[in-house]
C-alpha cells in the first residue's frame, strides 16, 4: 500500500505543479462568476442560472483536467524515462496503474471540492445562504471522472497521448449521448443496425448515470436505487477498464 | 563462486519502423557475473551495452535466452529487491526537491522508516545541502549523484549503472569511483558499462567487451591485457582500440 501511496503522491505533485492548471482553474472561478452577471437575461430564472452554469464549470474543470493531464500521465513518463527507476524497483506495474489514478484522482477531486465552496460563496453573495445539497454532485462528478481517467489509462498505456486524448473525448461525448443512443436503438427497424446500437448502448459507458445537475437545480427527487446503480454502475467501469491497462502494461517494454 | 547475473544466450533484435528489417542488437550472449566482484561491460556506441541492461533490469525482454539474477528470474519481487538501477543519462522528476525524489523511492524500496536513510544517503553523496531544492536546478553531475542515491536506496546486492561517469568532471568521477569501490568492500556486486575506459580500469576486477552485439572477452583485467602482448605497459584504452580496430578489419 505504501508503494501505491508513493506514487500516487509524486503524481498528485506532479499534476498540482502543471501550469494549465492554474489556467484551468482561473478559467472555472471566471465562469462561476459569471452567473452573476447573466441575472438581467434570466428572466426570473437567475437561481437556476446560478447554479447550473456553477456546477456546469465545476464539471467541466474536471473533465478539463483529466483529459489533459491524464492522456499523458503513462507516456511522459516513459518519454522521458523516469519510468526506469521506478519500474526496476520491486514494485508491481499494477501498482503503477492503481498509484498515478489515484493520485490524479485525488487532485481532482480535492480542486473540483474547491470549485464547489466557491460556488456555494457565490451563491450565499447573491442570495444569503447557502445551498448545500449541490455538494452532492461531487462525487457523482468523481464517478464520471474515474470513467473517463481508467479510459485515458487504458489508452496511454499503449497509445500516444494525442490519441487517448481524442479518445477521452469522444467516449465523453458518446457517454452523454448514451440515452439518445437507447432511444434511437428502440425506435430503428433495422435488425442489424438496432442490434448494433444496443450493443454499443451496453458496452460503452453511460455517463448520463452521473448527471444529477437538472434534478438538484430543479429541485427534483433523487431516488436511492438511482445513487445505488450510479455507484456500483462507476466503481465496476472503472475496475475494468483499470484491469484492462494493468494487462497491457505488465507486457509493455520501455526501448 | 556464486553468480549474481546469469545471462544465457540472450537474442533481441529491434526494428525501428515496422516496415524495416529487425536489426540483431544482441547475438546470442552469454555472461556470468560474480557475487561481490565489480565488473566493467565495455563496448563501443551501438554495440548492445545500454540493451543488454535493459534485459538485465527488466525493462526489455529477450527474444529468446534466460536472465537470472541471484537465480531468481529477473521479472520477480526478489529479484527486484536486489537490483539497484542508475539509467543513462538519468532523468528525474523535476518537480521534486532531491529530499522527495529519495522519499518516494525509499518507499518504492520498501523503506517505510524512510528518514534516517534518506539523510544518511544525502550525506554520503554530498547533497544535504541542496535537499530542499528541486531537481530541475540541478546541475549534470549533481544529478548524477542524486541517481547513485537512488539506486542504493533500498540497500540492494547488486549495483547496476549504465554509463555512470559520463559528463562528470574529475572530481564528480573520483567520487564514484570511490563510493563504488566502497560498495565492493561492502560486499556488493557491481556491473557498470563506460566509455571512460581508464576510470573502468581503475576500479573493475573483470571486463567484458561487446561489439556488435556479440560479447568477444570477459575475463581479469590484468590476464586480458597481456593475452599475446608482449609489453607489460599497454593501458586498457589501447588494449580496447586495437579490439575494436581487429573486429572491424
Amino acid at each position: 500500500m505504501h508503494r501505491i501511496w508513493a506514487i500516487a503522491e509524486n503524481t498528485f505533485k506532479e499534476g498540482l505543479r502543471q501550469k494549465i492548471l492554474i489556467l484551468l482553474i482561473v478559467f472555472s472561478i471566471i465562469l462561476i462568476f459569471i452567473s452573476i452577471f447573466l441575472e438581467p437575461f434570466a428572466l426570473g430564472e437567475s437561481p437556476i442560472i446560478l447554479r447550473d452554469l456553477g456546477l456546469a464549470a465545476a464539471a467541466l474543470f474536471g473533465i478539463l483536467v483529466v483529459i489533459i493531464i491524464g492522456s499523458n500521465l503513462i507516456h511522459k513518463d516513459i518519454e522521458k524515462r523516469t519510468i526506469y527507476t521506478v519500474i526496476t524497483k520491486p514494485v508491481k506495474r499494477s501498482e503503477i496503474i492503481i498509484g498515478k489514478f489515484l493520485g490524479l484522482l485525488l487532485l481532482i477531486a480535492i480542486l473540483q471540492c474547491a470549485m464547489i465552496v466557491i460556488h456555494q460563496l457565490v451563491i450565499f453573495i447573491y442570495e444569503g445562504s447557502f445551498d448545500l445539497p449541490l455538494f452532492i454532485t461531487i462525487p457523482f462528478s468523481l464517478l464520471e471522472i474515474m470513467i473517463l481517467l481508467g479510459i485515458l489509462m487504458l489508452f496511454s498505456s499503449f497509445s500516444t497521448p494525442t490519441l487517448s486524448a481524442i479518445m477521452g473525448i469522444i467516449f465523453f461525448v458518446i457517454g452523454h449521448a448514451s440515452p439518445d443512443l437507447k432511444l434511437f436503438a428502440d425506435q430503428i427497424n433495422a435488425a442489424p443496425l438496432k442490434y448494433l446500437a444496443y450493443g454499443f448502448y451496453y458496452i460503452l459507458p453511460n455517463l448520463e448515470n452521473f448527471n444529477l445537475r437538472i434534478d438538484l437545480v430543479h429541485k427534483l427527487p433523487i431516488f436511492t436505487d438511482q445513487i445505488m446503480f450510479s455507484i456500483c454502475y462507476g466503481f465496476i467501469y472503472t475496475i475494468f477498464l483499470l484491469y484492462l491497462s494493468i494487462i497491457i502494461f505488465e507486457k509493455r517494454e520501455f526501448k | 563462486m556464486n553468480t549474481a547475473i546469469r545471462l544465457e544466450n540472450i537474442y533481441r533484435a529491434f526494428k525501428n519502423h515496422f516496415w524495416q528489417k529487425k536489426k540483431e542488437v544482441l547475438k546470442n550472449i552469454s555472461l556470468e557475473i560474480y557475487q561481490g566482484e565489480i565488473f566493467g561491460f565495455l563496448g563501443p556506441n551501438g554495440a548492445g551495452k545500454t540493451t543488454t541492461i535493459k534485459i538485465i533490469t527488466g525493462l526489455i525482454k529477450p527474444d529468446s535466452g534466460k536472465v537470472t539474477i541471484f537465480g531468481h528470474n529477473v521479472d520477480s519481487m526478489e529479484a527486484k529487491k536486489r537490483i539497484g538501477f542508475l539509467p543513462e543519462s538519468p532523468y528525474f522528476y523535476e518537480h521534486l526537491t532531491g529530499y522527495e525524489f529519495l522519499k518516494i523511492n525509499a518507499l518504492l524500496s520498501n523503506y517505510i522508516d524512510y528518514k534516517d536513510r534518506v539523510h544518511d544517503l544525502l550525506e554520503k553523496v554530498g547533497l544535504k545541502e541542496v535537499a530542499n531544492l528541486p531537481l530541475r536546478k540541478y546541475s549534470r553531475g549533481m544529478l548524477q549523484r542524486i541517481g547513485i542515491a537512488q539506486a542504493l536506496i533500498g540497500d540492494p546486492d547488486l549495483l547496476i549503472f549504465d554509463e555512470p561517469l559520463t559528463g562528470l568532471d574529475p572530481i564528480g568521477r573520483k567520487e564514484i569511483k570511490d563510493l563504488i569501490l566502497e560498495q565492493k568492500a561492502k560486499g556488493k556486486t557491481i556491473f557498470f558499462s563506460s566509455h571512460i575506459l581508464p576510470d573502468a580500469e581503475a576500479v573493475c576486477d573483470r571486463i567484458g567487451i561487446i561489439i556488435d552485439g556479440e560479447v568477444k572477452e570477459v575475463g581479469e583485467l590484468n590476464k586480458l591485457l597481456k593475452r599475446g602482448i608482449k609489453t607489460d605497459e599497454i593501458s586498457l584504452e589501447d588494449w580496447f582500440v586495437s579490439k575494436i580496430k581487429k573486429n572491424h578489419a
